[in-house]
């Protein structure tokens, strides 16, 4: 028997040893271990492991740094002419890799820039980490309240009792004081023009964030009554080319004007989209209102002492404010001190503190009166982002190893010359990088061309920030990583062919249906299934919400605004309008049934009762008595107001659900709303939605009041050009220096689900960018499985086979592959779908028909994709591909 | 001229029978030949070192040898002194001889 020497030292040896070394020193090895074996076995196994390890030494380790350290830059070179070659050779092929990698990386980078600036939302203020804003939270009808509504003492009070509390500042933008939307004009001028974002702004509120200055004292600027802090670029539209400081602004046409004390940058990229900052020194909305603990309006910002931790300071202000405000309140208002205390408990009363970077995408459930952005939102576009991307990198990986037959010489001939398999890997990756970088390039191209349509999709003004220098750098390395990510595959794929068998021509990889392959195809088909399913959910949903019967008739009716500098013609002006041609009713409210008007929260009292358990919560809203006809709501029970009852000014009318609430039988009852006032029931009037679809609709009542801030008028004519220039006549004549401000009822109705358009756009567009990707690929696909098969479809057609046939045989594995997309993405869409329906208390069912349009959908676009190449190569001369060999 | 190119005790040791050895001077060779007259075990690690360093220096050249069964099918590497390295033995020699012979004849009994 011949000893062998021990196998692992010498595969060890093999492996670390230099090549130019290694022949002599196992030769010389094994003869010196042959030698000693003949008289000790063990030993010279003993001796020759040892030998082996003092041979691990520098002298004798190889470079395991590159192989060929000497060509590398040469094949680098060499690698990139041939891939540019194959790039130009296969023309088609490398447009569809190219163009479907740039969609995906064009839809990437449009959308990481929408969640950069989404997450980039409040962090420019410097202490911003300590900012809090205080939320106040309350188990509620429906599920858990969160809103920002305070007391205007409280504050202060917060300051006082919490050492923690450094700072307390507030706001209160409700357009019951004044604040919103307003008609403004410089004090030397007479021309009113329409404004929003007036807020009433403590001076410590500016401390907090803090504000950033142009002109004024960032210290002081709102500290005196009657001053007016403006942004930018209201400044620029009031004082062009001046400093504003110390002029004077005129609100709705008031005697007292404000003094501009200050002017801030432009309120961008934060929650707070205010524009005028009003004074709150001095200010009292009413006699008593800055200490008064029972009316909230204001929103307060704290700054907390940043080694405090947060959720304990919460629980503390939380805990101290109940005590020492609130159950005191309550006591004062006819509960026991018990019984407060248990409705407090009962309904998990308590405040919690929102960090200021929090506010813009957690606060969807928080009403705040202003319109946020939403944390699932930002998950749904990133993951729409990466879903196209891998579609895009799916394509890329299928035609690769698809049209590897083509490779496959290639890569037989560089081994047989020497390469081994890692530089066929480097070769193949070095070519997909090259491909990521120039999709990057067209990508980016293509981003900056749709930039304009992507922002109005997404309302937003994102900009390609080319101007910072880390683009790049960062764009470069993305495109090599994800290049590198899409070349993995292939590249391993194609470097694993045996030269033997290749250069035989044995065997043409990539002209079977691989499972990896089908895989791939399925998954981009289920994508794109699920976003199209979603696209005909969301506009199924907003088609219910559009033509709901919502209890009023929003069609036809023209809002005048801004109505309440009129001052006391407004009756004069409601008969002007009367006269006008078409015109059917008008009536005069600033509370309408869509967002953006007035509204307000009460607790009522049927007669007699009084304490908390027996009290409605809802609205109340000042009409006059043409309201409930010019909008075209129903009486469902007794009579609207009439002008001819004299008792009518202590009428009320009911919603139904109040009614309900009221328990039913209610014409004719009476109802308290705190204390002395009383009104007598006359009429119940249909339930309508009076605020979005998205809830339930709430208790209401109607009384007659004056709120003049908003005229609506019922035209019968659907000539509204000439309605609107009628009106505007007649609006000059009684306010020839403001202009006329119009908007049409269904307008604004439709305005309050503009994010649900908004959403359905989205999907529209990414279900059409994934379908087409997809589809690129599938064309591509196709094209190659056909031109593999062109013998044997000559064959087929010799023998007889009709079009029909032919176009069978090749559509079928596809169309297969399309159905079990729809079979995995059906149930998935149904299940997103329907989580995203349950924002809605009023809701469509999501019915099979979706489910069976999309797929034909699916099937007719990958039929249409794959039957040019079909019916190409059906009708096909046979002779032509049979001829040569 | 030699500069100063060092020449360590085993290296001259291996160097020495690397010519003494004349065309068969390959790895176990030298070490079996060293062995005997060192009598004494050495590793043929040590032998491999010792050729690489002679050889970097440039007082021996080597070439590969035909392929043999019994060493697993590695060719043997052999080893011829070069000029340079004769002329560094002679050195080593001559200066060795002429300290030698300075030596004043006192018994060292």
């Amino acid at each position: 028997m011949k000893l062998m020497p021990p196998k692992r030292p010498l595969q060890f040896l093999r492996w670390f040893c230099r090549e130019d070394y290694l022949d002599e020193i196992e030769g010389d090895l094994i003869e010196v271990f042959l030698k000693q074996a003949e008289t000790n076995p063990r030993k010279a196994k003993r001796v020759f492991t040892w030998s082996v390890i003092k041979y691990f030494r520098p002298e004798f380790i190889k470079s395991f740094k590159y192989p060929l350290q000497s060509n590398t830059t040469d094949m680098l070179k060499n690698y990139l002419i041939i891939g540019w070659r194959s790039l130009v050779k296969q023309k088609m092929y490398s447009a569809i890799k190219i163009g479907g990698f740039a969609l995906g990386i064009a839809a990437c980078l449009l959308i990481a820039l929408f969640i950069q600036d989404e997450l980039g939302y409040d962090k420019q203020y410097a202490n911003g980490q300590s900012v809090y804003r205080v939320v106040g939270s309350v188990n509620g009808n429906n599920g858990i309240e969160r809103n920002t509504f305070f007391p205007a003492p409280m504050s202060a009070a917060l300051k006082e009792d919490f050492p923690e509390v450094l700072k307390a500042g507030r706001y209160n933008a409700g357009e019951l004081f004044g604040a919103g939307s307003n008609e403004v004009r410089p004090g030397d001028q007479i021309e009113n023009s329409y404004d929003e974002g007036f807020a009433y702004f403590d001076q410590e509120l500016a401390d907090i964030l803090p504000l950033k200055f142009i002109h004024g004292s960032a210290a002081r600027a709102l500290e005196q009554p009657n001053s007016i802090v403006i942004t930018q670029r209201k400044a620029e539209k009031y004082f062009p080319n001046q400093n504003p400081v110390g002029k004077t602004l005129v609100v709705n046409n008031e005697v007292k004007p404000y003094t501009v004390s200050g002017v801030v940058e432009n309120f961008s990229n934060t929650h707070l989209p205010f524009d005028f900052l009003i004074s709150t020194q001095g200010l009292e909305f009413w006699q008593g209102e800055q200490k008064d603990w029972g009316a909230s309006n204001y929103a307060i910002y704290i700054l907390i002492d940043p080694t405090v931790n947060p959720k304990e300071l919460e629980k503390k202000i939380s805990k101290g404010v109940i005590d020492k405000y609130v159950l005191p309140m309550m006591v004062e208002g006819g509960m026991s001190e018990a019984e407060a205390k248990r409705f407090m408990q009962e309904k998990n009363v308590h405040l919690q503190l929102q960090s200021l970077s929090d506010i813009h995408l957690y606060s969807s459930d928080v009403q705040d009166g202003f319109v946020h952005g939403d944390i699932r939102f930002v998950w749904m576009f990133g993951g729409i982002a990466v879903f196209i991307l891998l579609i895009a990198i799916i394509n890329f990986i299928n035609l690769s190893t698809a049209k590897s037959a083509n490779r496959a010489k290639e890569v037989g001939l560089r081994k047989v010359v020497g390469s081994e398999r890692r530089s066929v890997i480097h070769q193949f990756l070095t070519e997909s990088v090259l491909f990521s970088i120039l999709s990057f390039g067209v990508g980016l191209l293509l981003a900056w061309a749709l930039l304009p349509y992507f922002n109005a999709l997404a309302s937003k003004t994102l900009l390609i920030p080319w101007t910072q220098w880390q683009v790049f750098p960062v764009i470069l390395v993305a495109a090599i990583l994800i290049g590198i990510v899409a070349g993995l595959y292939p590249s391993l794929y194609l470097s694993s062919f045996q030269p033997i068998q290749v250069l035989k021509g044995s065997i043409s990889k990539g002209s079977k249906s691989s499972p990896l392959r089908s895989t791939l195809v399925i998954f981009q088909f289920t994508t794109s299934i699920v976003l199209i399913i979603g696209t005909f959910v969301i506009y199924q949903q907003m088609e219910f919400i559009l033509n709901k019967k919502i209890g009023f008739e929003k069609d036809q009716v023209v809002i005048i605004q801004g109505t309440n500098t009129l001052g006391q013609q407004t009756t004069t002006f409601k008969n002007e309008l009367l006269k006008v041609p078409h015109v059917e009713a008008v009536t005069v409210s600033d509370y309408l049934p869509i967002r953006g008007t007035k509204r307000n929260g009460n607790q009522f009292w049927a007669e007699g009762k009084s304490g908390d358990d027996e009290s409605v919560n809802g609205q109340i809203w000042k009409v006059d008595h043409d309201y409930i006809p010019t909008l075209g709501m129903k009486m469902v029970q007794g009579r609207n107001f009439d002008v001819n009852h004299v008792t009518d000014s202590s009428a009320i009318i009911v919603n139904q659900s109040m009614a309900k609430q009221l328990g039913g039988e209610v014409i004719g009852k009476r109802l308290m709303n705190g204390g002395k006032v009383s009104w007598t029931i006359i009429g119940v009037v249909e339930d309508f939605h009076f605020e979005s679809i998205k809830e339930n609709i709430g208790s209401l009542c109607l009384r007659l009041g004056n709120s003049p801030s908003m005229i609506s008028v019922k035209a019968s004519s659907t000539n509204m050009q000439q309605l609107l220039s009628n009106l505007t006549e007649t609006w000059k004549k009684f306010a020839p220096h403001q202009p006329a401000r119009f908007a049409f009822l269904d307008d604004r109705y439709a305005a309050m689900y503009a994010d649900v358009q908004r959403m359905g756009r989205i999907f529209t567009t990414f279900a059409v960018l994934a379908i087409i990707v997809a589809c690129l690929g599938l064309f591509a696909l196709s094209a190659f499985m056909i031109e593999q098969r062109t013998k044997e479809i000559g064959i087929r057609l010799v023998m007889g086979a009709s079009l029909k046939n032919v176009f069978g045989l090749l559509t079928f594995n596809f169309i297969k592959l399309v159905i079990v997309s729809i079979v995995i993405g059906a149930p998935i869409a149904w299940y997103l779908m329907n989580q995203w329906l349950q924002d809605f208390a009023y809701r469509i069912e999501i019915s099979w028909l979706v489910f069976a349009l999309t797929g034909m959908i699916a099937i007719t676009i990958a039929l249409l994709t794959i039957s040019y190449q079909a019916v190409k190569a059906g009708l096909a001369n046979p002779v032509k591909s049979l001829r040569s060999e | 001229m030699i500069q100063q190119q060092s020449l360590g005790e085993f290296e001259e040791l291996v160097l020495l029978l690397v010519a003494a050895l004349h065309d068969e001077a390959y790895g176990v060779a030298i070490l079996e030949n060293l062995e005997a007259k060192l009598k004494k075990k050495v590793n043929i690690s040590a032998v491999h070192v010792a050729l690489k360093r002679i050889e970097d220096k440039g007082f021996v050249k080597s070439r590969f040898g035909g392929i043999t069964e019994d060493r697993g099918g590695r060719r043997k590497k052999f080893y011829v002194i070069t000029a340079l390295g004769k002329k560094m033995l002679d050195n080593q020699y001559a200066l060795r001889t002429s300290i030698y012979q300075q030596i004043p004849k006192i018994s060292f009994g």
